[in-house]
């Protein structure tokens, strides 16, 4: 029991204090400059399938509607169902702005100035580039709109908490804006932007701490503790060359499931194949390929 | 605060409890039936391991090669991979989920499709190559086929890998043999991620 109390005081101390910084912060400003951007919905959808949009957002074995919310995803913090994210002007975002709709991906805040919580990718989602919002916005105004708003989140105390939230953002959240690594070819910087903003792999490869913050020093290390008592393999560079993963062989298995050894992906990773990487271009498979297999970063 | 004491202490006693069993379990070793189709599932693997390669460019593509792979693995679906696994054999290091058993219909389909799409690439393997991803399957998935780009679900997430929704094994055959390798990789798979213990 005493165990606990200090845990609990220790989470109350650490978002407290984060949250008096905040209040002088004050809330991210959202950038216009997407507002004038024409917004592709074919290419938006293609967006849609890198960032895994519809495998959080469509209960499809419960046989929801697509983007009305999501299965649940059991994490120790609690249950978490994604929302509705049709066009519908209640129960989705039917009311949202473009603007409010890149401060949600880039800052975590809802446009009612609320904190989500970061089962919410938005730690990665705040690379997406501006053009890729804007196609991605344009793709979701043309999913039919579903009225029935998803279920509520499922959490005990104190993470149900929500002010408590922009202590967590604060502590542990940098909205970082992607830049090219002028010194890598645009290949590598094509992988390391999938990899690390749409595609949100660390979110399962990187561990996270008791308070759910990914540990940027183990990025892509691997990680226990995932929804369905689910552990993921390690994807650095040193550890996939260990595994016998060449790059041609990781971007056919991220297309057709296939494994070095002859087995298959299955898992989880079979669901993010099926219904995300099997679906991206060729070159897209490549990019990512290459720079999981010259990660530095990893090292 | 007592729910909040169960949150933090239930996973760590989870944790202690499932490391010492899987300990145990992995001295354990196989036996029996579930050894036999550990080892089915093994020399499967290894006739995957064969065919992988041809597809993915790093070995020559060898038909005679592809079709004798082929032909063993679609020998070892259907009811000669279902008879493997009787109600509840999941002892020892099987990897296998209590899911087998209630939703049969679905394993039993995937153990059949098995069979179907491995003889299609048996029959294929002739043919001439398809196209892309120094063998695979093109320019990827683009979402939608219609007005709406995001799709109603069932375009969007129910076609096949190459964007053609044909499954019909006889018409397979008459195609390249990337068409039918693709389907047996999706079989794989699809059994893998419904049925086999998450690692």
């Amino acid at each position: 029991m005493r165990f606990s109390y200090l845990v609990a005081a220790a989470v109350i101390v650490v978002v407290a204090t984060g949250s008096a910084v905040t209040i002088f912060r004050g809330n991210p400003v959202p950038e216009d400059v997407i507002a004038s951007l024409d917004g592709d919905p074919d290419r938006g959808a293609y967006v849609a399938r890198l960032a895994g949009c519809i495998a959080c957002h469509t209960n499809e074995s419960g046989g929801g509607e697509l983007l009305a919310g999501g299965p649940p995803l059991k994490t120790p913090f609690g249950t978490f169902y994604g929302p509705n994210i049709t066009p519908d002007p209640i129960a989705g975002l039917g009311r949202w702005s473009i603007n409010d709709f890149a401060r949600a991906l880039r800052h975590g805040i809802s446009p009612a100035g609320k904190p989500y919580y970061p089962a919410f990718p938005y730690t990665s989602y705040s690379k997406f580039t501006d053009q890729d919002i804007a196609d991605l916005w344009a793709a979701l105004n043309t999913v039919p709109d579903v009225d029935k708003p998803s279920t509520s989140h499922e959490l005990g105390f104190p993470f149900n908490q929500r002010w408590a939230l922009r202590g967590w953002q604060n502590l542990f959240f940098d909205s970082e804006t992607f830049r090219d690594d002028p010194n890598r070819s645009e290949l590598w910087n094509r992988g390391k932007y999938i990899v690390t903003g749409p595609a949100h792999c660390g979110a399962c490869h990187t561990p996270r701490n008791p308070l759910g913050a990914s540990d940027a020093e183990r990025a892509l290390h691997g990680a226990g503790g995932l929804p369905g008592d689910e552990r993921s393999p390690p994807i650095t560079t040193a550890k996939l060359l260990e595994k016998g993963w060449t790059e041609r062989g990781l971007a056919f298995g991220l297309r057709f499931g296939t494994k070095p050894d002859g087995d298959v992906l299955g898992g989880s990773m079979g669901e993010v194949i099926r219904d995300g990487t099997s679906w991206l271009s060729d070159e897209d498979l490549r990019a990512i390929a290459h720079y999981l297999l010259n990660n530095k970063d990893t090292e | 605060m007592h729910n909040f004491k169960l949150k933090v202490l239930a996973p760590v006693g989870a944790l202690i409890i499932v490391a010492s069993t899987s300990l145990v379990l992995a001295h354990g070793g196989a036996t029996g039936i579930v050894k036999e189709r550990m080892d089915l599932m093994a020399s499967v693997g290894k006739s995957m391991k064969t065919i992988t390669e041809m597809f993915q460019g790093d070995k020559p593509f060898d038909p005679e090669a592809v079709r004798k792979a082929a032909t063993f693995i679609g020998n070892h679906g259907g009811e000669q991979m279902t008879r493997l696994f009787p109600e509840g054999s999941i002892e020892g290091p099987s990897e296998s989920l209590p899911a087998i058993w209630q939703d049969w219909e679905g394993f039993s389909k995937l153990a059949d499709d098995l069979t179907q799409y491995a003889g299609a690439l048996a029959e294929a393997a002739d043919n001439p190559r398809g196209p892309g991803m120094g063998s695979g399957m093109g320019q990827g998935r683009q979402g939608g086929t219609g007005a709406s780009p995001m799709g109603r679900r069932n375009p969007m997430m129910g076609k096949s890998a190459d964007g053609m929704p044909m499954n019909d094994p006889a018409a397979l055959a008459q195609m390249s043999p990337d068409a039918a390798f693709v389907r047996v990789t999706r079989t794989c798979s699809a059994c893998h991620t419904q049925f086999r213990k998450k690692q």
